[in-house]
């Protein structure tokens, strides 16, 4: 009698019209069978639909939130429902677009290292599908079992081996979004070097505010071959924070460090995950180091060392598949193992500094036993992304308050240490007040702004993300003023801050000394001051190996057209306080302000590093072994390819790493090109490099030419070039970009955008400038 | 109306720490057949999970159609347990969720019946034999051919459990070069006993050629699984009561069973009859229940002749999910020369059988039926095996409606097979039950 009571919220002839649109199956309403949809993996946060709507394509989707929007129904996206900030809790009267029957693989390409899916495809099954291929989607939150990729991008989820391979954002390629009234459109991220926006990068994170992505392109990697794990115990957790500095700092990059500790431990070991980690440890280290093989031995039996040097009473070292799942079940399994010992779990999420973690930990641990709480936290060390997870009991009323002021309390404590109130659970519900904390009222207007050109009559999951205007700003001074140019960071932090101005050759010149470097490479960037580097966003060289200009940003300061000085981003590894602004101005070539101050995330530099060179007239056998080169199971630094049809080709590889990985990498280069390539050490291989790219780096007249990823895309163009005899081409096929110069006809540039793309960029610019000037 | 079903919402609160012990996290929906076809958390562990504890807080009434439905469609394959983190008892809950369902909706007539007809043994009987003529007539399958749709499913999973060699004569006994066994009671069962004559007779014969002793359990009857999972707790343990005192009785070391789904339902014994005045006996019954399978492995098994065959093994959920027994089948399968066994693509998922699914949720259980079934024919195997008298029925059935014609059997089959097969396998011309 009662469930089949229409919801009270949803008027009558929507709910036909929703019918007959997708099939009754798929729109489900009546309050009791509603009930499941009230709570998304954080319980705490209550509040149900109107109706649910389970679409299974594109199309039934953008037809179904045309009609509500018409309708003036806010519409709210859930995938799995495992987020844990609240962000899938609608709002009263918005109807839950469900992606559970959006759950197809659409296509995985390994030519060109892609995958599309539909948003519902959970996690681990892309994972699966793209190793029969030999390939690997490298992000993968701890939920990866069961969450989706369209929340993962709704999220910018991270996860423990973001250390090492970037977070969501990085690997989306393009998306196909259902925006406001149920528009189509498409965003590409390869339009960004012909001018656009990085709109991917600022969708990516938006959690579900600017529209439902519908379709999702993500690149994918070659599978590593091997992996190794070592799980450490130390009676302290500060113990295992000193053993993660020094990993680092000795120029090792591991895939993960991972941090759990006594309380967790306790929680795993008593339930079925139990890994065997020793009850009595104060804290456990996971290192895991993975790759092609050669040298991970090493790399292991290394970091063991430095553990036992920092404290470490026990160590253990995993190589098979097994064993390694083992000294993981217990750390992925974490979250659900707390039901164990406590009917409730606040789990928390926040990023530090990675110098200040085990400051910031003792201070986490005095807060909590000041409110009389009990903790467990779980961290993403190398990343300094800390999860305390505080236990309580939802039918205790005093208890949940304490929970409250507690978690109010590490937020603080992680923003003064100069971190931010979220790594990668997001904003959602539970964390719209604290967003005060690490933004200012110029930046949250923008935030709003932002979401306005998306959505603007605000019916995508309104009441999430931004706290309600006027809310009083709480944030400190800002502290890290543009006192020095280059400002370094403690080294175990790798994040440097620097001064617009400051030449990216000096920069990195003063990371060097330190044993770091900027991973940002490409043919302009040697004459180019940091702002300007970042500004045009386009030395691409090593964006498949260790992430595009984009991706290497962690904060910026940006003085806008309208006269605002907007602090973007932070200092922390992770950041997923509000919308990813940060991502907007890279690339976008002062159209929404001038950049005056950057903070860069830095790498160890490689321990070793080798380039490979090929040199041929015959366009052929260039095709060829750039194909050679794609489908190799190793990732260089970088493969780069410059010449004419007229002249010669040469094709650039550069290798780096450990001495180990190095020459594995050497053996498989030479390998799969199956001919005799000429090495050269690293000197003598940046020569080469500035030589080859000359000819586009000095060119006034250029033009950017983009393809699919892919050899044969590459092919193709070399045949066009070959009509130009005065052409010159410098290309990364990697990521389907190439500079062209000479005239003639040859190959056209391809900015596919459509109307209404470019139309949400202008307001998009907007956002930033009274009106958008030529 | 207020006092019953403020006794209802109790029986649920009762349980409400367990209930509590699900973090919302997710980690089963994958695990879920009905969530991964449906897409409808309500349809989901987390989703059933979280309409309980609603009842429990008094948030939704017990009556609710919402909470009839989406507890009525679960398959209780249990596949979410072992993926659960925090240990959610999810099997037991439904239980109690469905004895609560029970009180406000009646079952249907088919259930209704088979629950009565499995609580009486002479009825039971009665069922056996009425069965066994259609079967052996070729009525039924004549039937299962000739009814349209849903008339003709439980004639099509009659027909199939017609065993397509005839063992009634087969003898052997390794016994005398075996190691001396415990001893050990084998639950006949119910469908097992009446339908599956074949696969209890094999299975005393492989347990003797390993050394085992048998000690009979006559006043043993139906486990209670099938009333247990319909949230006939009563009924449930009523039969229970009977089988804890007929199998302490036997004084045999151990209860053997060759039914995943009895298996898992005996092994609950302890939860099932607590507070009741055999909880102890029940209780330590349960912990000596053993699945035909693991007390093989215990043995060895001793190898048996060759069978040239590729087999795709299929677990069933009672015995993967429910009782955790997941190496021992194949090292059974192990002791069987030539034979290669495969596993289908996502082989633990339930079958869609999941005791009366198929007859209350004709379409889902056999959509689910029908992907296992694709799934087996993919792996180009000769044959299926599984454990489960359910199970066997549903993949046959759905195998049958595809067109493939494989068969379907149970592990001890293969062994005892297998066995027959040995040189020494007339050697000693015992007849064994």
């Amino acid at each position: 009698m009662n469930a089949t009571r229409p919801s009270p919220l949803l008027a009558r002839g929507l709910e036909a019209d929703l019918v007959r649109l997708l099939g009754r199956d798929a729109v489900l309403t009546g309050a009791d069978r509603l009930l499941v949809y009230e709570s998304d993996g954080l319980t705490r946060y209550r509040g149900a639909p109107a109706a649910v709507l389970l679409p299974g394509d594109t199309d039934g989707c953008a037809a179904a939130v045309a009609l509500l929007h018409d309708a003036g129904v806010a519409v709210v996206a859930r995938g799995a429902g495992t987020g844990l900030s609240g962000g899938a809790v609608p709002a009263e009267g918005a109807v839950i677009v469900g992606t559970a029957r959006m759950n197809r693989i659409l296509s995985i390409d390994a030519t060109e290292r892609r995958a599309r899916v539909q948003p519902g495809v959970v996690n681990a099954d892309l994972g699966r599908a793209a190793r029969v291929q030999g390939m690997w989607y490298a992000p993968d939150p701890s939920s990866q079992s069961t969450c989706t990729l369209g929340g993962n991008v709704a999220e910018n989820a991270g996860g423990p081996h973001c250390l090492k391979y970037g977070v969501t954002t990085r690997y989306v390629t393009a998306l196909t979004v259902v925006g406001s009234g149920g528009r189509v459109c498409v965003f590409d991220r390869a339009t960004t070097l012909h001018g656009a926006l990085d709109v991917v990068g600022v969708f990516v994170g938006s959690e579900g505010c600017f529209g439902i992505a519908t379709e999702i392109e993500l690149a994918l990697a070659p599978a590593p071959l091997e992996a190794r794990t070592l799980l450490a115990a130390f009676d302290h957790t500060h113990e295992a924070g000193d053993a993660v500095t020094a990993i680092l700092t000795t120029g090792l990059l591991p895939a993960a460090l991972e941090i759990v500790d006594g309380a967790t431990i306790r929680a795993v070991e008593a339930s079925i995950y139990a890994a065997g980690y020793p009850l009595d440890a104060g804290a456990a280290l996971v290192v895991e180091f993975d790759g092609a093989g050669p040298g991970l031995d090493d790399e292991l039996n290394e970091a063991a060392e430095l553990c036992r040097a920092a404290g470490a009473r026990d160590v253990r070292l995993a190589s098979t598949a097994d064993g390694r799942a083992q000294l993981w079940a217990g750390r992925k399994k974490a979250f659900g193992a707390m039901g164990r010992i406590a009917p409730d779990l606040m789990v928390q999420d926040a990023t530090v500094p990675r110098s200040r973690l085990a400051a910031v930990l003792r201070q986490v641990d005095e807060i909590a036993e000041r409110h009389g709480l009990d903790v467990a936290n779980v961290f993403h060390a190398g990343d300094g992304n800390l999860h305390p997870n505080l236990l309580f009991d939802r039918r205790d009323a005093d208890q949940v308050e304490r929970v409250e002021r507690a978690s109010a309390e590490i937020m603080r404590v992680c923003v003064d240490a100069g971190g931010t109130i979220t790594g990668e659970h997001g904003v959602g519900l539970d964390k719209r007040g604290y967003m005060r904390l690490v933004c200012g009222a110029d930046e949250l207007a923008a935030m709003e702004d932002v979401r306005a050109a998306f959505d603007p009559a605000g019916r995508f999951n309104p009441g999430k993300v931004l706290p309600d205007r006027g809310e009083p700003i709480d944030r400190r001074e800002r502290r890290e003023s543009v006192g020095r140019a280059v400002e370094l960071h403690d080294p175990a932090d790798f994040t440097v801050t620097a001064a617009a101005e400051v030449p990216m050759h000096e920069l990195q010149r003063t990371l060097a000394a330190s044993g770091q470097w900027l991973a940002i490479d490409g043919p302009f960037v040697d004459d180019r001051s940091v702002g300007a580097v970042v500004a045009a966003g386009d030395d691409l060289a090593l964006a498949r190996s260790l992430g595009a200009v984009r991706d290497q940003v962690l904060g910026l300061t940006l003085l806008d057209g309208r006269g605002r000085v907007l602090e973007l981003g932070g200092r922390v590894m992770k950041n997923v306080a509000g919308f990813d602004l940060t991502r907007l101005v890279c690339g976008s070539r002062g159209r929404l302000g001038r950049i005056t101050r950057v903070v860069f995330r830095s790498w160890p530099l490689p321990r070793e590093e080798r380039f490979a060179s090929l040199t041929t007239h015959d366009r052929p056998t260039l095709a060829a072994a750039i194909a050679a080169l794609l489908a190799a199971p190793i990732v260089p630094l970088s493969v780069e390819v410059g010449g004419a049809a007229s002249d010669t080709f040469e094709v650039l590889v550069r290798l780096g790493g450990s001495p180990a990985e190095v020459a594995h990498g050497a053996e498989v280069v030479e390998r799969v090109l199956d001919r005799t390539v000429s090495w050269l050490d690293p000197t003598a291989g940046r020569e080469r490099q500035r030589k080859l790219r000359r000819s586009v780096a000095t060119a006034g007249a250029r033009r950017v030419v983009t393809m699919r990823p892919s050899a044969g895309a590459f092919a193709s163009t070399l045949d066009l070039l070959a009509a130009e005899p005065s052409a010159r081409i410098w290309a990364i096929p990697d990521q389907g970009a190439a500079w062209v110069t000479g005239t003639g006809g040859g190959p056209s540039s391809d900015d596919t955008r459509a109307p209404e793309v470019v139309a949400l960029e202008t307001s998009v610019v907007g956002a930033f400038t009274p009106s958008e000037s030529p | 109306m207020t006092a019953p079903r403020e006794g209802f919402r109790r029986a649920l609160a009762e349980h409400e720490d367990e209930l509590l012990t699900c973090v919302h996290c997710g980690f089963c929906l994958p695990a879920c057949p009905t969530y991964l076809r449906l897409g409808d958390e309500a349809d989901s562990p987390r989703g059933r999970l979280h309409l309980m504890r609603a009842v429990a807080e008094g948030r939704l009434e017990p009556d609710s159609s919402a909470f009839d439905v989406h507890i009525d469609r679960c398959l209780g394959c249990r596949a979410c347990e072992p993926v659960c983190p925090s240990g959610v008892p999810y099997g037991r809950l439904l239980e109690h969720a469905r004895a609560v369902t029970r009180a406000h909706h009646r079952p249907s007539f088919v259930v209704a019946a088979v629950l009565a007809v499995m609580r009486r043994r002479t009825l039971t009987r009665l069922f056996g034999w009425a069965a066994r003529a259609l079967r052996g007539s070729g009525v039924a399958a004549l039937l299962a051919d000739l009814l349209p749709g849903r008339l003709a499913t439980p004639f099509a999973m009659l027909a199939v459990t017609r065993p397509a060699v005839d063992t009634t004569s087969r003898t052997y006994d390794f016994a005398a070069a075996a190691d001396r066994r415990p001893t050990v009671a084998i639950l006949r069962g119910c469908v097992q006993a009446e339908l599956f004559g074949h696969v209890g007779r094999a299975t005393a014969r492989v347990l003797r050629a390993n050394g085992y002793g048998l000690s009979a359990a006559p006043g043993q009857g139906c486990c209670g699984a099938l009333h247990a999972h319909a949230g006939d707790l009563d009924g449930a343990r009523a039969l229970a009561r009977r089988n804890v005192d007929a199998f302490v009785e036997s004084g045999a070391e151990y209860v053997v069973i060759d039914s995943a789904g009895c298996g898992a339902a005996m092994r609950d014994y302890g939860h099932l009859l607590e507070g009741d005045s055999r909880a102890e006996a029940a209780r330590v019954l349960a912990a000596r229940v053993r699945d035909v399978s693991e007390l093989l492995a215990e043995a060895g098994p001793r190898p048996g002749a060759a069978i040239t065959m590729r087999a795709a093994w299929d677990p069933p959920c009672h015995l993967v999910h429910a009782q955790g027994v997941d190496r021992a089948p194949r090292s059974v399968l192990d002791a069987v020369p030539g034979l290669e066994v495969v596993e289908a693509e996502r082989a633990t998922e339930c079958c869609g059988g999941a005791g009366l699914y198929g007859l209350t949720h004709a379409r889902l259980g056999n959509a689910i039926g029908d992907d296992k079934a694709r799934a087996i024919l993919a792996t180009g195997a000769d044959a299926v095996i599984t454990a489960n008298p359910g199970c066997q029925m549903q993949i046959a059935v759905r195998l049958r409606a595809l067109g493939s014609r494989m068969p379907v059997r149970h592990l001890v089959e293969v062994l005892d097979e297998s066995y027959a097969g040995r040189g020494d396998a007339s050697a000693n011309p015992e007849e064994h039950l």
